[in-house]
């Protein structure tokens, strides 16, 4: 039987529910848009897609680590805000500061997010609270800095958000060795493994004497870092930092994560599925465009992908 | 190779260990026998670095040491495989027996090949045909097992722990097991063994030491012992004055009747009939359906067939609230999960399965709620200060007299009790065996399923056995013994009775 | 050789309850108290009547608000919907008519709309076995882009004169809405500490899976919390327009974060089961009270929420020591 002939790939697939959805439910929007539209079946739109999508993206891949562990970063949003008005504001139209300012953020961000790691081992509180907390902490403290647009950045800057390489967007480029590298180090690096097997069992992670603290740390500061990585692209995109850049980023970067059949609850999923639901996203949003709906019920769309989506991998708990 | 001098461990005001003594020698087998809640557990965790003793002292290879977590103990080379076992059921089998010893290639990065490779050689060597590429949680609780078991044979280690290894295999995995074990020995290997079964214990071990209530109470070697000496030294006292006397069998007319009842992959068609005034066993493997079974039976758990009758009226399958309404009730196994309402005090626990005695026009009447208390803690003798004690500071003991109160109450004809003296003092277990036996005497039939097979003799009148989702049998009165339910527990009729 | 070592029963008496677990339900009203006579000390006009009674006007409908909270949140919810209810409950029922002759009607509306999506909420946690976190925060952007929608960006309803009244006028310096606020508490409040409803929200709260056992119908339960959540949401959106006296699309923004902040500040259990409604009303008090110091001391706005932040951690952090 071919069950039985394939049981690895049948494993794979079996384990990658969400990867298998999200392709099918990617063919099937392409298809309906090269129908709806020709301008719809142009490279430069479909570029334009994958183009648009680069902050979502490094951001969910971020949140994608949280979330295996079983744990959640809700402070992304003003993150990127803070880091963004920073960048910007430093910066200050001053080509020489780029790349002292670019580093320092980094940096900054993965300080933050592991301060966000460190309080969830010390505190053993819901990393829900403790990055809520963070967020409004931040979003405070950004505010502090700058009420509006701070500074500006030098136009060469902009080819971060704007040069291509071969015909293809940069960032697009970025994300998709960084999805790779991070793919190949969840699953070859030994920290990769016990990021699942915290969010597998955290309980039986501490029984077998793996190196929780460690991985909690890691997941957070590299959080950050993707929150760097995003200000860092939509200043250059904006030519500025502003401090509520950030704002719908936080909600947004979980979607794709759970609409890519990564589970809430950890241990399961990955980031594969996660940039496939990064792509869904905005090709849904590309096709509503074409089909002239308004961008409010875009965000209907949206709310109603994140119910089907969590509808649609539940895993059917034990009902005693 | 181990050795625990005075160790001490209290926990929210119960003292689970007092002074105990403990030692292991390099190349020995060392059984740790004692009733459920005799402080086995808590010992296991301190030598694994786990938990935290309050007092005493370990040595480890000669020195004094002490553990500031599970990774030091693993480190000096101690393994533990856990009763409830540490897998992680997202991960494939290769993957969780390599989990903290991954198979490693170029620049450290992991070896899946070699992973997947050797994990089947190791299978191969314990004598089991697991898929390494299967994920945990699809493989059977008995596979599992073998998988727990072949974590501790991936690394050399010099203390292996193993607490009630053979609750969930069958004999043949367990023969596999024990042969594993002797060439660990002949190595060197010093093994603590934790089991019930004595016959086992008997058959592979060098000592055996007795914990009774957190106390150390002998250690001897085991040609120095007999079976009937092992069972009073673990429970204190002569059988004869824990178990209320019997008033036999055949009296009572049905009061229950389940037929062909069915649960998803746990229990196929399963029938019992429980009768008035009469205590029925249901006993069987940890895993054999036992709980699902009961669950089922109660509404608590969905069943694909199955009829119930209730005094002779067929109900069908009712919903928990159903079966509350006809005179039912359950005593679940997992106390704090399922049983109490950990937050509230001993009166809202009470009478949670009666809010209608204590409701007038949707009002709770707290004064009303407080009297029923004070009538249940003196009839149980339950210990606490009153009506208004927070469950969650009471002892084991005393938080099953609450849930027990609570579902006598409501329970006109039918009480289910799901090891109703897991985690329980002699003294709590003596009174709560006296209880049940009132109970039964006023004419409630009652269910007790219980993994431990001197309370199943000692207060059964009645024994239905499952053996993997079936019952595999009935015995009552004279015919119940611990040797006549092990062979309706354990034996394969064929083929039949293997893992499709 | 057997040696026989004497053994010892093992102590089982109840352990006394520590002093600081016993008065540790002080500490949130002992706080607040110090934090209004300390203010009161560094600045004399924040006792002045009328600052008094702008802390009223202010705390009401955070308060309603926190009520329904309270409710999602013992039953191990969480209720992030509420912020996009109360605008969205507000802008349509106002949007058929402003006119005091139709108030009923926009009540209803309005309420109804906050209990059908408490019901989408609840249906979705408990039949689908959706987080609360993620139903909630779906059910949020719906109503949102529903809201916008339906205004195409520039909402069009008045509010009714009574209910700018209520939602902004004082009788001797007592505002109205916090009546409206006491009265709801009392109602919901006696509802969750007295009722045989209450005691199966608690049960459910503390362990579903128990609730079911005792005959509870733990989904119908959970699902009327989401219910009541929604529609105090609702009522808070109305009084809360009144408050500003024009319907804006983002009437209520960031009151999700405060409510959760003000019921976890009152010792009401994220993990379930435990705390009360007088707690996170003391919660949104003391939220209220550092806000309006925060102003009245000349400091930056910001702070307020730079301090909403470190507030809802070191209260997490201190209930979870407590419960250990």
């Amino acid at each position: 039987m071919s069950t039985i002939a394939y049981p690895r790939l049948r494993a794979r697939v079996g384990r990658n529910r969400g990867v298998v959805v999200v392709i099918g439910l990617l063919v099937v929007l392409l298809v309906f848009g090269a129908f709806l539209s020709d301008r719809f079946r142009t490279p430069t739109n479909l570029l334009n897609i994958v183009e648009q999508s680069t902050g979502l993206a490094l951001v969910s891949l971020g949140q994608t680590l949280t979330i295996l562990t079983g744990g959640i970063d809700l402070s992304v949003g003003s993150m990127i805000s803070l880091l963004s008005t920073l960048t910007s504001g430093l910066i200050a139209g001053n080509a020489a500061m780029i790349l002292p300012v670019a580093v320092g953020v980094v940096l900054l961000g993965m300080v933050i997010g592991g301060l966000n790691g460190l309080l969830v081992i010390t505190l053993r509180i819901h990393p829900l609270i403790v990055t809520l907390g963070m967020g409004a902490v931040l979003q405070g403290v950004v505010l502090l800095y700058s009420l509006g647009p701070a500074g500006k950045v030098p136009p060469g800057f902009t080819f971060v958000a704007y040069g291509k390489l071969f015909g293809i967007p940069i960032g697009a480029i970025v994300v998709l060795v960084l999805f790779a590298l991070v793919a190949g180090f969840l699953r070859y690096a030994r920290l990769g493994r016990y990021i699942y097997a915290v969010g597998d069992d955290d309980e039986g992670a501490k029984l077998m004497g793996l190196p929780r603290a460690r991985v909690i740390l890691f997941v957070y500061a590299f959080s950050g870092v993707c929150c760097a990585l995003t200000a860092l692209y939509l200043v250059a995109r904006f030519g500025v930092g502003q401090p509520y850049t950030g704002l719908n980023y936080t909600l947004a970067s979980i979607t794709p994560v759970v609409v890519g059949g990564t589970m809430l609850t950890g241990g399961k999923g990955g980031v594969l599925g996660t940039l496939l639901g990064v792509y869904l996203i905005s090709l849904l949003n590309n096709v509503l465009n074409f089909m002239d709906v308004s961008t409010h019920y875009q965000l209907i769309a949206q709310g109603l992908i994140v119910i089907a989506a969590v509808s649609i991998y539940v895993e059917k708990k034990k009902r005693i | 190779m181990l050795k625990l001098t005075g160790i001490s461990k209290g926990f929210a005001g119960v003292q689970a260990l007092s002074g105990i003594n403990f030692d292991v020698r390099a190349g020995e087998i060392h059984a740790l026998v004692g009733e459920n809640g005799a402080g086995k557990s808590t010992t296991i965790k301190i030598i694994a670095g786990a938990l935290q003793p309050d007092a005493g002292e370990i040595a480890f290879d000669g020195k004094v040491v002490s553990w500031s977590g599970p990774a030091d103990a693993k480190a000096a080379g101690i393994h533990v495989i856990y009763q409830e076992f540490v897998l992680f059921p997202h991960l494939t089998v290769a993957e969780n027996i390599f989990l903290g010893h991954e198979r490693r290639g170029r620049f450290g990065l992991i070896d899946h090949d070699r992973t997947r490779r050797d994990a089947a050689d190791l299978l191969q060597r314990l004598g089991v045909a697991i898929d390494p590429d299967k994920i945990v949680s699809e493989l059977t609780v008995a596979d599992q097992q073998m998988v727990e078991i072949s974590k501790a044979l991936v690394h050399k280690v010099k203390l292996l722990i193993l607490d009630e290894p053979t609750a969930v295999i069958s004999g043949r995995e367990a023969d596999l097991l024990f042969a594993r074990l002797a060439a660990l020995k002949a190595e060197g290997v010093a093994i603590v063994y934790v089991s019930h079964r004595l016959e086992e214990i008997f058959q592979i071990a060098d000592r055996v030491t007795v914990f009774k209530d957190g106390a150390h109470v002998a250690t001897t070697d085991i040609g120095d012992v007999n079976r009937e000496r092992l069972i009073s030294l673990m429970v204190g006292r002569d059988l004869k004055d824990i178990f209320p006397p019997k008033r036999g069998t055949g009296g009572g007319k049905v009061t229950l009747k389940a037929e062909n009842v069915s649960v998803a992959g746990r229990v196929r068609n399963a029938s019992l009939e429980l009768r008035a005034g009469e205590i029925t066993a249901l006993a069987g493997m940890v895993g054999a359906g036992r709980t699902e079974f009961a669950m089922a039976i109660f509404g608590g758990l969905p069943a694909s067939s199955g009829t119930v009758w209730i005094d002779g009226e067929q109900v069908g399958m009712l919903s928990p609230a159903q079966s509350i309404r006809r005179g039912m009730g359950f005593v679940t196994e997992d106390r704090k999960g399922q049983g109490l309402a950990m937050l509230l005090d001993v009166a809202a626990n009470v009478t949670a399965a009666d809010l209608d005695a204590v409701t007038r026009r949707g009002v709770i009447d707290r004064r009303r709620e407080n009297q029923i208390a004070r009538e249940e803690i003196e009839k149980y003798r339950i210990a606490c200060r009153g009506p208004s004690t927070p469950v969650a500071t009471m002892s084991g003991g005393n938080q099953q007299k609450v849930i027990v109160a609570r579902w006598a109450r409501t329970s006109r004809k039918v009480l289910v009790l799901d090891e109703p003296t897991r985690g329980v003092d002699v003294g709590a277990k003596t009174e709560i065996y006296r209880i049940m036996r009132q109970l039964a005497d006023d004419g409630i039939a009652l269910l007790m399923i219980s993994s431990e097979l001197p309370e199943v003799v000692g207060m059964a009148d009645r024994v239905v056995v499952m053996r993997e989702g079936v019952v595999s049998g009935e015995l009552a009165g004279a015919a119940i013994n611990e040797a006549a339910i092990m062979r309706l527990a354990t034996q394969h009729p064929s083929a039949a009775g293997s893992h499709p | 050789m057997v040696d026989l070592v004497q053994s010892k029963p093992a102590a089982a008496t109840e352990p006394k309850r520590s002093l600081t677990s016993r008065f540790s339900h002080l500490a949130l009203p002992v706080f607040l108290i110090l934090l209004i006579v300390i203010s009161g000390l560094v600045s004399p006009a924040f006792l002045s009547g009328s600052n008094i009674s702008n802390m009223l006007l202010q705390v009401a409908p955070l308060g309603i608000v926190v009520i329904g909270q309270a409710y999602v949140i013992i039953l191990r919810g969480l209720d992030l919907s509420v912020s996009s209810v109360m605008a969205t409950s507000a802008v349509i029922a106002t949007s058929f008519s402003g006119q005091n002759g139709d108030v009923l009607p926009i009540l209803l509306v309005a309420v109804g709309i906050g209990v059908a999506t408490g019901i989408v909420n609840g249906l979705l946690v408990t039949k689908r076995s959706v987080s609360p976190f993620l139903a909630t925060l779906a059910t949020m952007i719906v109503l949102q882009g529903f809201r916008f929608a339906y205004t195409q960006g520039a909402p069009s309803g008045n509010v009714p004169p009574l209910f700018r009244a209520i939602g902004s006028a004082t009788w001797n310096g007592i505002p109205y809405n916090i009546l409206v606020l006491i009265v709801l508490a009392v109602v919901f409040g006696l509802l969750l500490a007295r009722s045989r409803f209450g005691r199966e929200v608690y049960i459910t709260g503390g362990n579903p899976t128990t609730a079911r056992l005792l005959g509870i119908n733990a989904d119908r339960v959970t699902i009327i919390g989401y219910v009541i959540s929604g529609a105090m949401a609702a009522i808070a959106g109305l009084v809360l327009s009144g408050y500003v006296g024009i319907v804006d699309n983002w009437v209520g923004r960031g009151f999700e974060l405060d409510s959760i902040v003000a019921a976890v500040m009152g010792g009401i259990s994220l993990s379930g089961g435990r705390g009360g409604i007088v707690g996170g009303l003391l919660g949104a008090a003391v939220l209220v009270v550092v806000f309006n110091a925060v102003l009245l001391f000349g400091l930056p706005v910001q702070l307020q929420i730079i301090i909403k932040g470190v507030v809802i951690v070191v209260a997490a952090a201190f209930y979870v020591r407590r419960s250990r």
